[in-house]
């Protein structure tokens, strides 16, 4: 072996714009090996979940991603509600479940635009893009919020989809499931993408095993785990849907399963609208009152996999432990397998196939003018701006403004 | 899956477990003493094929506790291992020879908890800085109480 370069990708990842540090030791183009460094993004939420009560730990987790706000939530539900054993109403599994199915569909349509964008196909990038912002419209009609919803609770949720909101989100999502199907169409038969990412970065089943890997990272290698179906929860049992599956393990098996999920959340979301009629409007929530010393195991299915949270609980109001782990940390270690002797360009897109999330989240609050230092909007001038923007979205969609979705600044 | 026989069972094959019992709907927790966890992890990661999920370390009133979590995803299952470390002397051998991917979990408990793993491939901080402080692990108890 010749003499060995070293080339570092980190702290500031050139593309995903999150914090973290690959060391790449390269002979010539080829990586032999690799090292990572992480903790840049490390905020000790375990540690403040340990403060807060059992609801406030929502808000708290759901902080954690930027993207999939919502998952986090969704297992931490699961674990918290099994302690006492609630059981919730069923309008409120179906909201749930609508949630987190239009956030697997954001949260895909995003991955496929960085996919194509770090291939240097930067059409792909912005039709994905495009055909993502009706979704987060639609989040900041049901929930307020583009992100970080803040509509789950113990016992339910807290506003519910009412029938005037369903109507429009039907709407949305044929018109979603349009571009999605040209979307499809497009990166599938793409010699472009064949090229590229056919027999790259091929993760065996075995790997998949041995590091645990979860969500489309296993999938794609014809491992066929989804929480959603294996240990089911919130609403998955009532909806007919199947479980995507590829055996290639390459990064273009990985597209195809996402690609194809946004299809399956697309129906899965029709279906419990349909359902949501035969439920009675506003039955969303139960009564917990305290939740009992024991032990809280959940998990959920997110976009990038299973989330899994451990809660211990002493009958206090708030939990002794809080432990989370994002899907992330169990696909990012196959980096290992899927770089080590493919060359350095193929490693650029290899780190990105697993759609890895270093859990950022940051807020502005404050707009300074760079040169006269002066202050030009602060925050409850944000915080209004956000609101008549989404009262824009709402007068287009003809929706009046409803109650639970005004703030106080 | 019928977890009464599936517990008859275990006992059997391991008889020197301290308890089974299930937590939750779905959840089975094993205590065991820390000798045990060697062929357990080795049954049912290799033998049975279930998936490593993640390692849980807390500290307790008796010691460290901790408990590693693996999935039946067969049956949706969640078998987890909860043994217990004495404080004067927290160690506990290092997983990695069989699961290759608990490495970075045993990482973040030795920088948090100041648990030592002992044979682990990489043992240098994972979280924290290297110029974090020597003998401060954050998540031990006697700094939770004064937080609070």
């Amino acid at each position: 072996m010749g003499k060995k370069t070293i080339v570092p990708i980190g702290p500031y990842h050139p593309l995903l714009e999150e914090p973290e540090f690959f060391k790449l030791y390269c002979d010539g183009e080829t990586v032999v090996d690799m090292e990572w460094e992480t903790g840049y993004n490390h905020r000790g939420i375990e540690k403040i979940c340990e403060s807060k009560t059992f609801e406030q730990v929502f808000y708290v987790v759901e902080r954690i991603c930027g993207i999939c706000s919502t998952s986090h939530p969704f297992a931490y539900a699961n674990a918290v509600e099994s302690i006492p054993g609630v059981d919730i109403p069923v309008r409120a599994k179906l909201v749930r479940s609508i949630v987190g199915e239009l956030e697997r569909v954001h949260s895909h349509l995003l991955w496929v635009g960085l996919a194509g964008h770090f291939l240097g196909y930067n059409t792909v990038f912005m039709w994905a893009w495009k055909y993502r912002e009706p979704v987060l419209d639609m989040f900041e009609i049901i929930t307020g919020n583009r992100n970080n919803y803040a509509m789950f609770t113990i016992g339910g949720v807290r506003r519910d989809v009412d029938a005037d909101k369903a109507a429009k989100l039907l709407q949305v999502l044929d018109d979603v499931k349009k571009k999605t199907n040209m979307l499809i169409g497009a990166v599938m038969d793409d010699p472009v993408f064949h090229a590229r990412l056919k027999g790259v970065g091929v993760l065996t089943p075995k790997d998949i095993h041995d590091f645990g890997a979860v969500g489309p990272t296993a999938r794609a290698s014809g491992v066929d785990i989804d929480i959603r179906r294996d240990d089911p929860y919130a609403a998955y049992e009532m909806l007919n849907w199947k479980v995507i599956t590829a055996k290639e393990g390459d990064i273009f098996a990985k597209a195809e399963v996402r690609l194809l999920e946004l299809l399956e959340s697309i129906s899965m979301i029709q279906q419990c609208l349909e359902l949501l009629k035969k439920e009675k409007e506003g039955d969303i929530k139960v009564k917990v009152k305290d939740i009992p010393p024991g032990i809280g195991i959940g998990h959920a299915e997110a976009p990038r996999g299973e989330v899994f949270h451990f809660v211990k609980s002493d009958g206090s109001n708030s939990p002794v432990r809080h432990k989370i782990r994002a899907p992330s940390y169990t696909n990012i270690p196959t980096f290992r397998k899927s770089c080590i002797g493919g060359t350095i360009s193929d490693a650029a897109i290899a780190t990105a196939a697993v759609d890895p999330c270093y859990c950022c989240t940051e807020r502005m609050t404050q707009v300074y003018d760079y040169n006269t230092r002066k202050r030009i909007l602060n925050a409850a001038e944000l915080i209004k701006l956000s609101q008549k923007k989404t009262q824009d979205i709402r007068d287009k969609l003809n929706l009046s403004s409803s109650t639970d979705q005004t703030w106080k600044v | 899956m019928n977890i009464e026989k599936y517990i008859e069972e275990f006992k059997e094959k391991f008889p020197d477990i301290i308890k089974a019992e299930v937590v939750n709907k779905k959840r089975l927790m094993v205590y065991i003493p820390k000798s045990l966890l060697k062929d357990i992890t080795d049954y049912w990661f290799t033998g049975l094929q279930y998936r490593y999920i993640i390692v849980s370390a807390m500290d307790s009133k008796d010691g460290f506790e901790l408990i590693y979590h693996f999935s039946d995803d067969r049956t949706g299952w969640v078998m987890s291992l909860n043994l217990m470390l004495s404080h004067d002397n927290p160690e506990i051998e290092s997983m990695t020879s069989i699961v290759y991917g608990i490495e970075w979990i045993e990482r973040e408990i030795m920088d948090i908890l100041g648990v030592k793993f002992i044979d682990h491939p990489k043992p240098n901080r994972f979280l924290f800085a290297e110029d974090w402080p020597e003998n401060e692990y954050p998540y031990r108890r006697k700094i939770r109480q004064e937080d609070r």
